[in-house]
């Protein structure tokens, strides 16, 4: 069991640093989304580190209510804004709970961006890309979603498909309903339960599926849920003989620490926070209990 | 690498002049049967005749169960300021296994982000190791880990009629110069100091044959009715980890102080063994059931770490084994499991 550390340790470079060390930031807009999902706009107050604070499609950050506790969220808005991010938070734990008793000005602390393992935005260009999301995992696609409207005519054919439990959950209405009405998106929606006025498809997202006409080498999929989502839409996507290295999941798991170090997200010898939150599903392939 | 020796007088002078310069933590009956790593104050205290202590002496010293690591202060303006504590301290008699686990720690949080709340004290940790008594439970022999190559300062072996120390850092020279007269070993020194990790193997009485034992796990995995049977006892409370000197799982967690002005982020041990490990907001749990869970330890210990870190993360101290209120030993597990494949 040889292990060389000495020369990692010589590398920690000041003494009087922490990686736990949130940088104070502010609330500056929040927007009801539906019923339980509200959307954040957040400014970190030093001017120096809101600068430095760049973050990819798919990465995420570890947000802190003082007193209260912390919570990875990944961030929905688009890698280019500079000045400030969003968060889009379902009312659901304790910390998710205070930050929807929270107002406009409140303070919080802000750890990230991170995760290695994002939405291959670069890899992506010059080909059809189609996004599959589930109820929350909106969130954490749009960031992609909008850096690629931002520079639509680097990406082919654009395809969403959006599947919520009711029309009243769906995430960023407003903004899905001008996508529908733009010819350089297909944008496809579908719930579980309708309701009278509702004119698109009816079931889970999975059943949007067959319809992709995109050829498996010309085309890039990226896909966020809940857990029980993954497993029928790879399934799906194999029947349609989509390449698991262009398949691109965003994995969800329980972080503590977001820096590597606590374990909770671990699956096998990956771990969510550092190597993920997206993965390939290549990578994932016969990783157990990744799926 | 210097290689010296030091008559058994040495020891005393040594300890004596180790504990009036430093905060020293060495192995010392706390009562009739148990013993710990504590401060000591005078060499009689220290007994390196000691039995297993319950803690891994260098989880105790550099993860605590419970730390502080930012602090929280709200005035005018939240003013957040890193907790990274850092005094100088000696740790003595550490076990071989107890340094691989040591090594194991230092590497999980050295790795791509540097941990400084635990480095910062790793850092100034001074480590003085001895081939302490396996216990009967060790299987460290079978893991690799009844030999330290690293992680000390000085590492002190007992020939008998005098002490084999190996001086690994300048700290470590420093301190045997500073306190006692030690020769360079001879080549008849090396031939006792061999002669005596030939009789110290032979003192780990449990073997355990591991070899392609990670790839046998991948073909179990998918056997749940293995699993539940290996489960079967187990009571989810979590024992095993909290003994264990290479489990790190913490959870983060921000408090108030009563004055309501001030708050900090601790963080604390957790638990892969108890339910709400895998827990994510909405109630869903990624791992429900306890063989979910074992096999989950399992993996962690056995195959984890050896596709990532080419190593085990399992010393084979055997402290799990006699934690366990189920008596779930996990290296009879491994033999079981490797049966299975051998079907």
């Amino acid at each position: 069991m040889v292990l060389e550390i000495k020369d990692k340790i010589a590398e920690s470079l000041a003494e009087k640093n922490s990686i736990y060390m949130p940088q104070v930031a502010t609330i500056t807009k929040i927007n009801d989304l539906t019923p339980t999902e509200k959307q954040f706009f957040i400014k970190i107050d030093n001017p120096q580190l809101r600068q430095s604070f760049n973050f990819l499609a798919g990465q995420f950050v570890e947000l802190t209510v003082f007193g209260v506790g912390e919570a990875p969220f990944s961030i929905p808005s688009s890698p280019n804004n500079k000045e400030y991010f969003e968060l889009c938070v379902r009312n659901i734990g304790s910390v998710s709970g205070a930050l929807h008793r929270m107002e406009t000005g409140s303070k919080v602390g802000v750890r990230g961006p991170f995760g290695k393992g994002v939405f291959p935005h670069e890899k992506i260009k010059g080909s059809n890309v189609v996004i599959i999301a589930g109820g929350l995992g909106m969130a954490p696609v749009r960031s992609l979603l909008l850096q690629m409207l931002e520079d639509r005519k680097s990406y082919k054919d654009l395809t969403l498909i959006y599947g919520c439990i009711d029309p009243g959950n769906i995430l960023y209405k407003d903004e899905i309903e001008d996508l529908m009405k733009r010819n350089d998106i297909d944008v496809k929606l579908t719930v579980d339960k309708p309701d009278d006025s509702w004119k698109d498809a009816v079931g889970v997202c999975t059943n949007l599926i067959p319809q992709l006409k995109y050829s498996p080498e010309d085309t890039f999929i990226v896909v966020c849920g809940p857990p029980v989502m993954y497993k029928f839409v790879i399934i799906e996507l194999d029947e349609k003989k989509y390449l698991p290295e262009k398949i691109f999941l965003s994995l969800e798991r329980r972080m503590e620490c977001g820096v590597g170090k606590c374990n909770h997200c671990h699956i096998g010898d990956k771990l969510t926070c550092i190597d993920g939150p997206v993965f390939s599903l290549w990578e994932i392939k016969n990783l157990k209990e990744a799926i | 690498m210097l290689y010296k020796v030091f008559e058994k007088e040495g020891l005393k002078d040594l300890l004596a002049g180790i504990i009036s310069s430093y905060e020293i933590f060495g192995p010392r009956k706390v009562d009739e049967v148990a013993y710990d790593f504590v401060v000591v104050n005078k060499p009689e205290q220290v007994d390196l005749n000691y039995k297993r202590t319950t803690l891994p002496p260098a989880k105790k010293l550099l993860f605590p169960s419970y730390e502080s690591l930012v602090n929280f202060n709200f005035g005018e303006k939240i003013e957040v300021t890193p907790v990274v504590e850092s005094r100088q301290r000696v740790l003595f008699g550490i076990s071989p296994w107890d340094l691989n686990g040591m090594n194991f720690l230092d590497r999980i949080f050295s790795t791509d982000f540097i941990d400084d709340n635990y480095i910062a004290k790793r850092k100034k940790l001074i480590v003085i190791g001895y081939d302490a008594e396996p216990s009967d439970s060790n299987f460290a022999l079978s893991m690799g880990a009844e030999y330290a190559t690293g992680g000390f300062d000085l590492f002190i072996s007992d020939l008998g009629k005098k002490y084999f120390v190996r001086v690994a850092t300048p700290a470590g020279d420093s301190i045997l110069q500073s306190f006692i007269m030690a020769s360079d070993a001879t080549s008849e020194d090396f031939a006792l100091y061999n002669k005596f990790m030939e009789n110290y193997r032979k003192k780990f009485k449990v073997k355990v044959e591991l070899s392609q034992f990670h790839d046998s796990f991948e073909a179990v995995y998918s056997n749940n009715e293995l699993w539940e049977k290996l489960a079967k006892s187990c009571f989810s409370c979590g024992s095993c980890n909290l003994v264990c000197p290479t489990c790190f799982c913490f959870n983060v967690r921000d408090d108030m102080l009563i004055n309501l002005r001030e708050g900090v982020k601790t963080r604390e041990w957790d638990s892969c063994m108890i339910p709400e490990y895998g827990l994510v907001a909405g109630s869903h749990n990624f791992r429900p059931t306890n063989s979910n869970r074992l096999k989950q330890r399992y993996r962690c210990k056995l195959k984890t770490f050896v596709d990532k870190f080419e190593t085990y993360s399992c010393v084979g101290c055997g402290r799990c084994v006699d934690a366990c209120l189920a008596k779930i030993n996990i290296y009879e597990d491994i033999n079981s499991i490797k049966k299975e494949v051998n079907v």
